[in-house]
């Protein structure tokens, strides 16, 4: 993975001019200092007054960390607003065909943009946080130092992460009003990330918070990493406002996708490195999945009912209804894998033969690996390469998610790589039938 | 200096320019005339190495704008139509701004500034914010921005279409001084006062083509205007292309209504 070559001191010129906007704008700055100051200092002094006047130990101190999350997040969330500022506001107020036409790269607009929003968004944070630090803690005899220094490191994430999204949005939108709706699709998950963080921050687990925040890192990279790859001066000084006949257009887009498309047998010589990777996600799997069960990693009363459950599913009522179970679980999570393979970067296709290798291996802790395989021989044999293809397929769909081109042509590559996944569900649904079938009369 | 072969652009199914080709030596002055429409802005921005040709070729001082529109863009200044300036930044900041993007050294540019300033008579509202500025005053601004860094080719879309008369007059004497200087110039107008006073070649393009490129002598040959008979006095700039543009539209009818026929 490459990066674009730029040079610092154009970039530094692009955001500076863009700080210099942000804060000659009286009402956003009393915005950004009201912010700053008043709400840490209205958090802090309510963990203060909660502790002086009888709070619980335990609950003081959940609290301060709940005070710091919610200072942290206010702030971050004007790193969206601004973001999504950063281009289409500068095609709205005309200002950006100048910029364009100068002997800048497009790696160094793009980041000199990146950085001002960035830089403005964690002096808000930060400033809050310190603020918010010295009032609540002192005399409060507790200062998580580890969680309050990986809240700071995911919070650089996080809002690296939501900045990299918006600057896309940005780049996309045609006005103002089309950015702040399709804000929603950064909004949404973002809000499942914040509900997540929230909730290990009640734990006051340091290193699970850590692991969040690296999670967050690669989230941002990956976004980042989209924004310099689609940035194109073409379509920022393009004429169209939006598609004309969306739905004729959209169908033709499928049916074309669907047309000169390789047959299985060269979609998956064509696919193979997405299929070794998921072919590894089985051993993986299973071996992360036998660390965890012989060293009580996770815990085997946590796995026992998830295991249970699993054989549970096969349900009762007869072999046909074990079958038409058996078959209707497996369809629905290839289903699932390519749906998810778009949001998750196709996290989702290498998770088809990792999830199973993994209660695999911890079974075989459990037990033993003779065992464990007898669990998934014979039906394994059909089921496994299915999983294989349809997890490649899955990686595949979701490379050309995350795969950005100055040129464009995403729809063309995502729908192309969903028909490919559609096409092999010819042969992979047969399989999943044959494969519940083994299951339950040999298996 | 400036070489544009068999130029065509397209914006998805629209066919924004096609075919053109022109060239403009240094000291050279283009001038570009058509309806609204007709492709010169879109023709000015590959120019500029802004956009990439769909087809063709277009280069400055011999670099490929498609093979690294970096460099043709810093041997470029670009006036567009609109002037696009930061509002809230005063005129010598903003055009510092701009100084430094094209590396002139800082106290090179804050002279630079100062002289143009002065030029266009906008010494005394230099730290004022553009927000605030009139009409005229933001595309002079625009129009020292886009020539600070001593461009060798200057690409202006109606560099004058706000200014007054005597603005406008001064901002031509200032084209002409760098056209001296070996600057080439290409510009877009719909002032055939402005076309006339700054013109070598004059193109006139409709519907993305060029229907003519030449000097007054060769446009005049191509119209096929004859002088007028009771004064014996030349067509103008402005019949000659009416006259040229009312032919092609002519043909195109034509052609439209022998193809609707066929």
């Amino acid at each position: 993975m490459s990066w674009p070559k730029l040079e610092r001191r154009k970039a530094a010129l692009v955001a500076s001019r863009d700080l210099r906007d942000a804060v000659s704008e009286l009402r956003l700055i009393v915005a950004m200092v009201g912010l700053t100051l008043a709400i840490p200092i209205a958090s802090a002094s309510g963990v203060r007054a909660l502790a002086a006047f009888g709070g619980g130990t335990a609950v003081v101190n959940r609290l301060s960390l709940v005070g710091a999350f919610f200072v942290v997040f206010i702030p971050a969330s004007f790193s969206l607003v601004l973001a999504l500022e950063s281009f289409v506001g500068e095609r709205e107020r005309t200002t950006l065909e100048v910029l364009l036409s100068t002997p800048l790269r497009e790696a160094e607009i793009y980041a000199g943009k990146v950085a001002a929003v960035l830089a403005v968004s964690l002096t808000l944070c930060y400033g809050g946080l310190i603020v918010y630090c010295l009032i609540a803690f002192p005399g409060l005899g507790y200062f998580p130092l580890g969680i309050l220094l990986a809240l700071a490191l995911s919070t650089i994430c996080q809002v690296a992460a939501m900045v990299a999204g918006a600057v896309i949005i940005s780049l996309n939108a045609r006005t103002m009003r089309a950015a702040n709706v399709m804000a929603s699709f950064i909004i949404l998950p973002m809000s499942i990330v914040l509900q997540v963080e929230a909730a290990l921050i009640l734990l006051g687990r340091a290193d699970f918070l850590w692991a969040f925040a690296l999670a967050m890192a690669v989230v941002a990279i990956v976004l980042l990493r989209m924004g310099f790859s689609g940035f194109s001066r073409e379509a920022l000084l393009a004429r169209d406002v939006g598609l004309r006949n969306p739905l004729r257009r959209a169908r033709r887009a499928v049916r074309a996708s669907f047309e000169t498309r390789p047959g299985i047998f060269r979609l998956i010589w064509m696919r193979r490195t997405p299929m070794l990777l998921a072919a590894a996600g089985l051993p993986f799997g299973a071996l992360a999945g036998y660390l965890a069960g012989a060293s009580n990693a996770v815990p085997s009363a946590v796995m026992r009912p998830v295991l249970a459950s699993l054989i549970r599913s096969t349900g009762e009522g007869g072999p046909i209804n074990e079958v038409a179970t058996v078959f209707s679980h497996n369809v629905l999570a290839f289903l699932l894998v390519a749906v998810l393979a778009i949001t998750t970067a196709g996290l989702s296709g290498f998770l088809l033969t990792f999830a199973p290798g993994f209660l695999l291996g911890f079974a075989a802790a459990l037990s033993s690996w003779t065992l464990a395989l007898t669990g998934i021989v014979p039906n394994g044999i059909v089921e496994i390469p299915a999983a294989i293809i349809a997890g490649g397929l899955a990686i595949q769909l979701g490379a050309a998610a995350i795969h950005m081109d100055a040129r464009g042509g995403w729809t063309d590559r995502v729908l192309a790589a969903f028909a490919d996944y559609v096409r092999a569900l010819r042969w992979l649904v047969p399989a999943l039938a044959v494969s519940a079938v083994l299951e339950v009369f040999i298996g | 200096m400036l070489e544009v072969d068999n130029l065509a652009k397209r914006y998805g199914d629209v066919v924004a320019l096609r075919d053109l080709s022109v060239r403009v030596e240094e000291g050279e002055c283009l001038v570009l005339l058509g309806r609204n429409g007709a492709g010169k802005t879109t023709a000015l921005r590959c120019m500029a190495g802004v956009l990439l040709p769909t087809a063709g070729t277009v280069r400055v001082d011999g670099i490929d704008a498609a093979e690294d529109p970096t460099a043709v863009r810093a041997r470029v200044g670009l006036m567009p139509e609109v002037p696009g300036l930061y509002e809230r930044m005063s005129a010598r900041a903003y055009l510092d701004h701009f100084g430094a993007i094209y590396d002139l050294e800082p106290s090179i540019r804050r002279r630079r500034i100062e002289e143009l300033l002065e030029t266009f008579e906008l010494t005394d509202a230099g730290d004022r914010w553009l927000g605030t500025f009139s009409k005229g005053m933001r595309q002079k601004v625009a129009l020292i921005r886009a020539t600070l860094h001593r461009p060798r080719l200057i690409l202006a879309d109606e560099p004058t279409s706000a200014l007054d008369p005597d603005s406008a007059r001064r901002a031509w004497i200032y084209l002409k001084d760098l056209q001296k200087s070996g600057c080439a110039l290409v510009i877009c107008t719909h002032s055939m006062d402005e076309a006339e006073q700054l013109a070598g070649d004059i193109g006139i393009m409709s519907g993305g083509r060029a229907l003519a490129v030449g000097n007054m002598v060769e446009l005049r040959r191509h119209s096929g205007l004859k002088p007028h008979q009771e004064v014996r006095e030349l067509p103008t700039l402005q019949d000659i292309y009416l006259a040229i543009v009312d032919n092609e539209g002519g043909l195109h009818r034509r052609e439209l209504a022998e193809t609707r026929t066929a």
